[in-house]
């Protein structure tokens, strides 16, 4: 690890005006289980590492009428045990759970788990975000791309063939998740689903964060009522693993038809994937095996597996699917025992 | 099928003779003069420190110590290079595999995940901290007598994540205590062990044996 | 208070466990010598290639680094194991990616690594091979004549005419990937090396001989100026047992040029990336066999990837060779075996060392010949089996009363076997996660092969004090296998004692006798009996000379602590010291032709079946395995705790081997060095391992125990993939079984 500058401010208003304008000039510390990890590997090597950690406005999570407000410093451990979150956000609470380890849902934070690099192999070799070769061509289309994105991606040409890491994110954005972020200009507000970009170019980054701003919190509109969530993860493996596919569902109900869908598949693309196709096909439908099923196929319709990944477009038909009926079968239970 | 039960004994140390070979470095606990330095730094407008060298304080098991490092330290290497405290152990420092996990602030975490500088202001428990020397505290008696360890370099990490369990959960389940210790690594495969260890440890700490 | 005698087959308490679980056990990074620096290897970064200049980057004060290369080693540029092929540092030629040129020493870890990634090895590629049918082919020539390290022929009866006789011929071709040994304690060592004192290293390793014998013709010193001490180790499974000897000249080379202590430890990456792993292997089968179920012939054809240096491999494809056609009785066998170079790092020991490749072909593929035959699995084994009196493929006759058909029902008996499998096949029909349920039978051979044990001749010493105290010497290693707590009570038991009273001497080349290496299964069974037999003639010295009884006490009670306390300070007072040494010799009628590769291949096996049962999905690819039952006769078991242990972590191993454990090559490289991205089972991911032991002692093991380590290891790949089998109809002829395997074997079920 380089030798850094360690800053400690106490204000998120601090902590903007400590950062650069540049990307890998200064970086983030939150939780810090992926920041040192990439910093220990030089695949991050900034001058000045701001930490987080004294910011109180950052933390904790308060609960209104008007929805959640989830500090970014609030960690994985913190987002599960909460009650509202734990009561009206089922999928979110779900997929903050289901983290890999005590130890990471102790330190992760929700800020960190939007903003963590991609776990990519070529990128943690030090290949970059695209990935290419001395000659600029992409080394995942002609490599080992098992673990690499279906969706997203170019096709062959040079660009982004990793998969977005975040844990939350496709549960965040079915709730229609908003982040707020502030920068020396002050502060705005992003939906969630907007939130996370494609790189075009190196050096480039996986959302739309300008250097110097910093996520502050995230924002939930109140839950509304007899809404059916379910976050589905495929894994090879039960623990210290990320998933190969999930999917997080949100369904406003009317009766026992579906009113609106939101899916996203995480996993699977350069972001969190959006399944629209999906989405509409439910609406007005009764989730049944059959209709579930339907919407895995319109989830994975255009998908575009790469040499040794095909099996991820299998398993991403079944993570929406699966993840429909958990979401309804929670509806039936909520009947039963409300 | 095999009982898997053993009893508890006081050992000798056969690695005494190393531990003599080698002088033991320890940073001794400076007085209040580096501390006073960083108080009257935190306080600064411009909070930055480093690159170099910092005074940094830190609590660990019970104790205050004040030492110097570069803001790159881990928590870990403080620990271990610093404070003499290699109970913790650097395996993959990346935070995947649990051997170098400590409580901070009563919860498990991975050492090597966070910066020294970063862990002032709370309280960390290392396996040296867990019971006064001499003395077993009823997780470790739980993993020797369920022969929860073999080759014994995860153990101090799984001991920990163990503890930082049972605080929450006093009364796991035998298929909780399956993925209570999800986020450490044994290679010696003594998972079976460590399911039983903590099952009985568990029953340890209510009184219930 | 202490166990009653005897403490054998009592589960006495782990002699080390106190200080490990209390984070007392000092390992080797946790050692720390005065004036200590830090040392790091730069390594290659090509698979094949002539190295034109290294550039050293000018932002780095050189001045205050130790720099080694190939041109400072004092001695001969090797590390000496079987062949000298593999140089310490390369010089020219680099041979795979990661092959170490430099050392780098510094006493600023941080440094040192900012140092370490400023030097820039310049090199014109070599072509490189990659893969073993690129090597068979000689696509390119990159060892010897022909690529191959070592080759065996077995041949038992006459192949060839068989054929006419069999009804039915069975292929099959069957691979096994790389698997990482993944110690949890990454390698180190720490030296203190200068001409005048010589050079002494401490470390983690199996074999503190090996490191011996490397370290001196290396240095060109005399052996007695060569040290080497073990210190406690975090896991080793055969990862510990050659490349630690690299890792010690190297340290050894820096603290020689520097004239300060050396630690050199290895990040998990790195150690990962550069160190040995499982051979990768391609077996392919070719199976005769009349109507009814009985072999009339096999030809094996098995062929490992030995990496870029010979290292162990030729020992690794012995023991491949001869475990390849299991534990049944056929008259007409041929196995023709290959170790291939290729420019990869060198592949070494790992628990089990070329058994598991070979078993798993061979217990894959008998299901294919059962099903051939339209017979049950079972069956088909039962037709088989080797039993008493009876010859393997390497000819020789087995004299143990071996039942594997009682192995097989009590495993059968402990899975509910039978009813499962006929539930499973009910069931399956509408289910989407399909339920299977296989096993696989094998044996493992305990103790260096053929005519191994007979040179390495080990020895063993045990020795009293005038205190009372006794303490074995052997350079046998703890490395958490129990060895230490083993030897405490095959001696306590031989002496009469109180365990409490036998002490076992930290390896320590100056300190105690060479009782080879502890690897092969060997330390309970080859090196406990030599224990028994030193501690044995320890106490017959003491009765020779009138001192205690017969029994060891008098009145024919064993003799208490303070009447063999007395007993020894007077032996000593009189003669000086009391010590007793015993060397190994071949138990009675071993007989081995190393030409022909037929005899007793090994003093003893160890004899099991293991049976797995899963879950999988067939949709998501996801297998669980649900439950585990190991059977196995391992002669007398000597501590039924740490032995259940032993078959629980190999088991462990295996499920990974079988499931996860996936290494990605690219170009030679590893690019998954991570713990991250190579994958390893959890507490989560293991089921219930339900192991149980069926005891028939054996006359020349100690107290009549067997080898156990490396047994575990064989059996669940073959068995889970057999599962998997009857749970989906795939046949799946390659491990590990990552979903996109299962993934193209489902599609080719359902096609």
């Amino acid at each position: 690890m380089n030798v850094f500058e360690y800053a400690n401010p106490t204000t998120t208003k601090e902590a903007a005006g400590l950062l650069a304008a540049q990307w890998g000039e200064a970086e983030i510390l939150a939780g810090g289980t992926d920041l040192l990890s990439l910093m220990k590997n030089y695949v991050a090597t900034p001058k000045r590492v701001v930490s987080l950690r004294g910011i109180k406005e950052l933390s904790g999570i308060t609960s209104s009428a008007s929805g959640l407000r989830i500090g970014a410093m609030v960690t994985l451990q913190e987002l599960h045990d909460h009650k509202a979150v734990h009561d009206d956000y089922h999928s979110l609470a779900h997929a903050a759970g289901s983290v890999p380890s005590p130890q990471i849902r102790n330190l992760g934070t929700v800020g960190g788990d939007l903003c963590q690099r991609p776990r990519c192999w070529y990128f943690r070799n030090g290949f970059g975000l695209l990935a290419k070769d001395e000659k600029g061509q992409p080394l995942v289309p002609a490599g080992d791309n098992r673990y690499h994105a279906i969706f997203g991606h170019p096709g062959g040409s040079p660009g982004a063939y990793y998969v977005h890491p975040s844990s939350l994110a496709p549960a965040l954005i079915t709730f229609g998740a908003r982040v707020k972020v502030a920068g020396p200009k002050g502060e705005r507000e992003i939906p969630l689903a907007s939130f996370f970009a494609t790189p075009k170019r190196e050096g480039e980054r996986e959302n739309v964060l300008m250097p110097n701003e910093i996520v502050t919190e995230i924002i939930l509109a109140a839950a509304s009522k007899g809404m059916l969530t379910a976050t589905y993860e495929v894994r090879q493996k039960e623990a210290l693993d990320w998933p190969l596919a999930t999917a997080s569902v949100a369904l406003r109900m009317s009766g026992d038809k579906v009113k609106s869908a939101r899916i996203v598949l995480g996993h699977v693309a350069p972001v969190p994937w959006p399944a629209h196709e999906a989405e509409k096909l439910l609406a007005g439908q009764t989730i049944t095996e059959d209709s579930a099923a339907k919407a895995g196929e319109a989830a994975v319709r255009g998908a575009k597996a790469l040499s040794g990944n095909k099996y991820k477009v299998q398993l991403a038909r079944v993570a929406v699917k699966r993840a429909l009926l958990e979401a309804a079968a929670h509806g039936k239970e909520g009947m039963q025992h409300g | 099928m095999s009982k898997r039960k053993l009893p508890t004994q006081k050992g000798l140390s056969r690695r005494a003779f190393l531990k003599t070979t080698g002088a033991a470095v320890s940073a001794g606990v400076v007085s209040g003069a580096a501390a006073e330095l960083l108080n009257a730094q935190s306080t600064a407008k411009n909070k930055v420190a480093g690159p170099g060298e910092v005074p940094i304080t830190l609590r660990v098991n019970g104790e205050t110590h004040n030492l110097n490092v570069e803001p790159r330290v881990t928590l870990l290497d403080a620990l271990r290079d610093r404070l003499d405290l290699t109970g913790a152990k650097k395996v993959c420092d990346r935070g995947t595999c649990g051997t170098c996990t400590v409580l901070v602030d009563g919860k498990a975490a991975y050492a090597c995940s966070m910066l020294a500088i970063d862990a002032q202001g709370r309280e960390i428990l290392t396996i040296e901290g867990l019971a006064p020397e001499g003395e077993l505290h009823p997780i470790s008696a739980a993993f020797v007598e369920n022969d929860a360890q073999q080759c014994g370099f995860c153990t101090p990490g799984f001991v920990m994540a163990c503890k930082a369990y049972l605080d929450r959960n006093p009364n796991p389940t035998e298929a909780q205590a399956k993925k209570a210790l999800g986020g450490n690594l044994c290679r010696c495969g003594t998972y079976i062990g460590v399911r039983a260890a903590v099952l009985d440890a568990a029953a340890r700490m209510k009184g219930g044996r | 208070m202490h166990p009653e005698p005897p403490l054998i087959g009592q589960a006495v308490p782990r002699k080390e466990g106190r200080d490990k679980v209390t984070g007392r056990a000092r390992y080797v990074d946790d050692l720390v010598f005065p004036g200590m620096m830090y040392g790091a290897t730069v390594r290659s970064p090509v698979a094949r290639g002539r190295i034109r200049a290294i550039h050293f980057d000018e932002n780095i004060p050189w001045q205050e680094f130790t720099v080694v290369t190939a041109q400072d080693i004092p001695g001969e540029n090797c590390v000496a194991l079987i062949l000298h092929d593999q140089p310490c540092l390369a010089a020219e030629i680099v041979n795979h990616p990661e092959e170490p040129v430099v050392l780098l020493g510094h006493p600023d870890k941080h440094l040192l690594e900012e140092a370490r990634r400023a030097v820039r090895l310049e090199t014109e590629p070599l072509p490189a091979v990659f893969t073993i049918e690129d090597s068979l082919a000689k696509k390119e020539i990159i060892w010897g004549e022909d690529n191959v390290f070592k080759s065996f022929l077995v041949e038992k009866g006459d192949v060839d005419s068989a054929w006419a006789r069999a009804e039915i011929v069975v292929e099959g071709e069957y691979e096994t990937g790389a698997q990482e040994q993944l110690y949890i304690e990454p390698n180190g060592m720490i030296a203190v090396a200068n001409p005048d004192e010589g050079v002494t290293v401490w470390g983690s390793m199996q074999c503190p001989y090996y490191v011996h014998k490397a370290l001196v013709p290396l240095f060109g010193l005399s052996k007695d100026k060569v040290r080497v001490i073990q210190a406690e180790t975090g896991g080793g499974f055969g990862g510990k047992e050659e490349y630690p000897s690299m890792i010690a000249a190297h340290a050894a080379l820096l603290a020689w040029k520097a004239g300060r202590p050396v630690k050199l430890i290895y990040d998990r990456a790195e150690d990962m990336a550069a160190t040995t792993k499982r051979h990768p292997s391609r077996t392919r089968h070719r199976t005769g066999v009349t109507r009814d179920g009985k072999l009339v012939a096999l030809e094996i054809d098995f062929v490992i990837d030995g990496g870029a240096y010979c290292t162990l491999s030729p020992v690794v494809l012995s023991r491949g060779t001869i475990h390849a056609a299991g534990p049944y009785e056929c008259p007409n066998v041929r196995i023709r075996s290959r170790a291939v170079a290729t420019n990869a790092p060198p592949h070494g020991a790992f628990r089990g060392f070329g058994a598991p490749q070979s078993v798993f072909a061979l217990e894959r593929h008998f299901d294919q010949v059962a099903k051939a035959c339209g017979l049950a699995p079972d069956e088909f084994r039962r037709r088989n089996f080797v039993h008493a009196g009876g010859t393997l493929a390497v000819s020789q006759v087995i004299h143990e009363n071996v039942d594997l058909p009682q192995l097989m029902e009590r495993a059968f008996a402990e899975s509910d076997y039978h009813a499962k499998r006929a539930r499973f096949a009910r069931e399956n029909r509408d289910a989407r996660v399909k339920k299977g349920i296989g096993f696989a039978a094998f044996l493992h051979g305990a103790g260096f092969t053929g005519s191994g044990e007979e040179y390495l001749a080990s020895v063993v010493a045990v020795e009293a004090t005038a205190e009372g105290r006794v303490r074995v010497l052997a350079a046998s290693t703890e490395i958490g296998q129990g060895a230490n707590t083993v030897f405490t009570q095959i001696a306590a038991d031989t002496l009469g004692l109180d365990p409490e009273l036998i002490d076992i001497a930290p390896p320590d080349t100056a300190a105690v006798p060479n009782s080879g290496p502890t690897v092969a299964s060997r330390t309970t069974m080859i090196v406990g009996k030599l224990v028994e037999s030193a501690a044995l003639g320890l106490k017959q010295t003491l009765v020779s000379s009138g001192l205690p009884g017969e029994r060891g006490g008098p009145e024919g009670r064993p003799c208490t602590s303070e009447e063999f306390q007395r007993a020894c300070a007077e032996y000593i007072r009189k003669h000086g010291a009391l010590r007793a040494t015993c060397q190994y010799a071949p138990p009675p009628g071993i007989k081995w032709d190393d030409e022909k590769y037929q005899g007793d291949a090994y003093g003893a096996y160890a004899w099991a079946v293991y049976v797995a049962e899963v879950s999988v999905d067939t949709v998501t690819y996801e297998i669980r395995v649900d439950d585990f039952v190991a059977v196995q006769e391992v002669g007398k078991v000597i501590h039924p705790v740490l032995a259940t242990g032993q078959i629980e972590g190999g088991v462990a191993q295996g499920i990974g081997y079988a499931l996860y454990e996936n290494v990605v090559w690219r170009e030679g490289r590893m690019v998954n060095a991570q713990m991250t991205n190579y994958i390893m089972p959890t507490s989560a991911d293991v089921p219930p391992i339900r192991v149980f032991f069926e005891e028939n002692p054996y006359p020349f093991g100690p107290g009549g125990a067997k080898g156990i380590g490396e047994l575990p290891m064989d059996g669940p790949a073959p068995a889970i993939v057999n599962a998997i089998e009857q749970a989906t109809g795939a046949s799946i002829t390659r491990i590990p079984v990552t979903p996109e395997v299962l993934m193209e074997a489902l599609e080719g079920v359902h096609a």
